[in-house]
Order: C-alpha cells, then sequence, then structure tokens
C-alpha cells in the first residue's frame, strides 16, 4: 500500500482538448474572470468585458501559433508573445490595445486558475505528499527557496 | 471524458465562480510579522478554498466535487492561466526598454537557479541522509520540463523519479504559498533592490510567478508596471533556457556531487 506507483503519474493523461473545445473552455473561465473582475475592481462589465474579449483573441492566436508553427514552444510562451509584440511601443494600435486590457486587474486573471488546480489535486499526489513524508516536504521548501534567493543575488550583482 | 462534459460541468465552473467571488471579496490581507510582512492574497484563498470542496481531501465535499469533476479541473488549469498570461504579455510589451536595459542581469540570474543545488543538496544528502532520490529532488524546481528530463534519463520508478516527483508535489500543493511569502518577506525587509527580486520570481510556472510578483506588487505598489515587466521577461527566458541549463549544467553537477558527497555515506552513517 505504501508503495508510491509514480509510472502511474502520466503528465499527458489529462484529456486532450482541441482547439474548438479550448476556444470555448477559455469562454467558459473568461466569464468567471469578468465576475471576478467586477468584485475585485473599480471597473465596469462593458469596460472589463471588452477587455477579456481581447485577452480571449490573444490567447487564441498564441493557440493557433502552437498548433501551425513547426517548432515546439509550449502555448504560454506563445500567448505571452502574442500579448508583448501586441504592446510594444512601435506596433501600430498599441495604445488602443493597452487602454482596452488596462481594465482587466491582472491578479484576478490568476484567481480561477487557482482555484481549478485546488480542486484538481487527485488522491495519489496527497498520498505521494504523505508517504514521501518531511524530508522531501523539507527539501523542497530549500529547493524553492534556494531558487528564489539565488536568482535574485545573482540579478542583485548584475543589475 | 468527452470534451462537452468538462465544458458543462456546472458544479465545476459553478464552484470556481463562488470562489472567485469570495476570494475577491476578502481581497489582499497583509499579515505583518517581525522581519517584514506576508501578504495573503485573493488567489491563494482561491487555492486553500478549491482543496476545501476537494473530494480527496475534505471527504465530505463528495456531495457538491466528485471525482469527475476533480478530473475536468485538471485541463481547465493550464486553459484558465492562458488569459493571465497574455495580460502579461501585455504589462512586458510597453517596458521593452527597462528590458532591455535590465538584459545582461536577467540573462545571468538565470544562473541563480542553480541556487537549488547550493541550498537543497547538501541538506538533503549530508542532513537528511537522503539516498539518490536527492538527486532528483535538488538539480531544479521540479516543474513539468523537469520531471521529462528525470522520466527521459532514470524513468519516474527509480530513486530519482521519487525525488523529483515528490518535491513536484509539494511544489503544486505549496507552490504558491512558498514564493508568495519569500517574496514579501525579502521585499519588506529591503537587503534585495525590487528589480532583483522581480527578476527572480521568473521561475516557470506561471502561478507560481503570479503569486510571487503579485506579492512584490502588493509590497512595492509603485513599481508595479516595471515588477511584471521583469517578472515576465525572466519567466519567459526561464521557458527558452531552463530545460537547457537542467541538462547540461545542473542534472551533471549534481550527479558529480553526489558522487563526492554521498559516496562518504556508508562509512559515515551507522543507519
Amino acid at each position: 500500500m505504501s508503495d508510491i506507483r509514480t509510472d502511474d503519474i502520466d503528465l499527458t493523461e489529462d484529456p486532450k482538448l482541441g482547439l474548438g473545445a479550448h476556444a470555448a473552455a477559455l469562454a467558459v473561465v473568461c466569464v468567471i474572470a469578468l465576475v471576478g473582475n467586477t468584485v475585485a475592481s473599480e471597473n465596469t462589465v462593458p469596460q472589463g468585458l471588452v477587455g477579456l474579449i481581447i485577452l480571449w483573441v490573444m490567447c487564441m492566436i498564441g493557440m493557433l501559433l502552437t498548433k501551425f508553427v513547426p517548432f515546439k514552444l509550449p502555448s504560454v510562451a506563445w500567448i505571452s508573445a502574442v500579448g508583448i509584440l501586441a504592446t510594444m511601443p512601435w506596433t501600430p494600435g498599441s495604445a488602443w490595445v493597452l487602454d482596452k486590457v488596462s481594465h482587466v486587474n491582472f491578479l484576478t486573471l490568476a484567481t480561477p486558475c487557482l482555484a481549478y488546480a485546488g480542486i484538481a489535486i487527485a488522491r495519489r499526489e496527497i498520498e505521494i505528499a504523505k508517504t514521501s513524508g518531511w524530508k522531501i516536504a523539507v527539501v523542497a521548501v530549500l529547493v524553492m527557496t534556494g531558487t528564489y534567493v539565488g536568482s535574485a543575488i545573482v540579478a542583485q550583482a548584475f543589475l | 471524458m468527452p470534451i462537452k462534459d468538462i465544458l458543462l460541468d456546472w458544479r465545476l465552473h459553478g464552484s470556481v465562480l463562488v470562489i472567485t467571488v469570495i476570494a475577491e471579496l476578502i481581497g489582499v490581507i497583509a499579515v505583518p510579522i517581525g522581519i517584514g510582512s506576508i501578504l495573503l492574497l485573493p488567489l491563494l484563498y482561491a487555492f486553500v478554498m478549491g482543496l476545501l470542496i476537494n473530494p480527496n481531501v475534505i471527504s465530505g465535499a463528495r456531495a457538491l466535487i466528485r471525482d469527475r469533476e476533480v478530473h475536468a479541473a485538471s485541463p481547465l488549469i493550464v486553459i484558465a492561466i492562458m488569459p493571465f498570461i497574455a495580460k502579461f504579455g501585455t504589462i512586458i510589451g510597453p517596458s521593452m526598454d527597462k528590458i532591455i536595459d535590465a538584459g545582461p542581469a536577467l540573462i545571468l540570474q538565470e544562473l541563480g537557479n542553480l541556487g537549488t543545488i547550493v541550498l537543497a543538496f547538501p541538506v538533503a544528502v549530508l542532513v537528511l541522509r537522503m539516498g539518490r532520490e536527492s538527486i532528483g529532488a535538488c538539480f531544479s524546481v521540479a516543474r513539468e520540463p523537469n520531471i521529462a528530463i528525470i522520466a527521459d534519463k532514470y524513468g519516474l520508478k527509480s530513486q530519482e523519479g521519487a525525488g523529483v516527483m515528490g518535491v513536484y508535489v509539494i511544489g503544486t500543493l505549496f507552490g504558491t504559498f512558498i514564493f508568495a511569502i519569500l517574496a514579501s518577506i525579502l521585499a519588506t525587509t529591503g537587503a534585495f533592490s525590487i528589480e532583483a527580486l522581480a527578476m527572480a520570481c521568473g521561475i516557470g510556472s506561471g502561478s507560481m510567478m503570479a503569486a510571487c510578483s503579485g506579492a512584490l506588487v502588493h509590497a512595492v505598489p509603485d513599481m508595479e508596471e516595471q515588477i511584471l515587466a521583469l517578472a515576465g521577461a525572466s519567466n519567459v527566458l526561464t521557458y527558452a533556457t531552463g530545460l537547457y541549463l537542467c541538462v547540461f549544467v545542473a542534472l551533471p553537477l549534481t550527479e558529480k556531487l553526489y558522487d563526492l558527497l554521498g559516496r562518504k555515506e556508508p562509512s559515515k552513517a551507522g543507519a
């Protein structure tokens, strides 16, 4: 029972969604984000809606690029690239895009994601955490502290 | 599971909607502690509330959230982070000049990710007396690409595999908390410049970067644009370079260190 069957953990086993399903799921997420944005900030529903529609379009362009560009990059890399290119000072219309997306509170966009993450924790993940015990937890905290403080020290030295 | 079931799972999306509203209504809470203050963010409450209605955590929650909801939630994590990433891009774009100014520091701080080995590895091997799982546990921050490296080289059934999976799971469960707390403490103590702390937030995980840079923004609201731009750029860089740093530097280095430190173990350790 206590044997951890790590080979059961297959990161690709999540149901695969096609592009159309992605578009629809993204719309569901955007609706939740719109409600959150209205609660969290002074922005009105129409302001938030326009901003989220623009962000939705950026995500879709990013996903199309992920699918059709021959070299492999994670979709988040493409999506952030689309966001960057659309708002660089020398991009035509960037001021308009910036003005519209400014009505969407950035931290609020992460809130639904973490709610899904909390619900998605599977039984075997809890079992691994329990069985690998306190030692791995101590190491994990040190690993995270190490990467953060290490990066900050190097950045500080070269700034 | 059919796509339609994931999209129309009202129990799941309804729960997330309610959680989001409650989390945003509570808002940011700053808890002062001796050397700084810990910032509790809505995204952290959302994660805790998600766990509290997870039937694997609280069995009574099964009335609302069943195994099918748990399973359906998984692919939605990646989708739900996308608008956030797009918004992040729109913050980086206008600040391209600042990022170019910070260029050398930004690129070199990727080497700081080797801090996982410096800090965690000696403790794992010398203090906790862990075996080869310390290699998998300490060579990286154990996100998905790093698991792929270990799976490829040792297999996930190996000791190294158990190490990387253990840190991965702890990171998934508590990573956002740990980085938010680290960032808010270090920001309020003043030991590092805010720019350096912002760059360090680019960990290679969207939600961890969100928690980390969010905590920084709340500690220093005047620098919001700059913090988000540097954290975002650093995160993109980590996606691009992190894998190579791990394969060509971090993993071989950890292996070497294990040969040096780990071999003395049988003669020294009674256990």
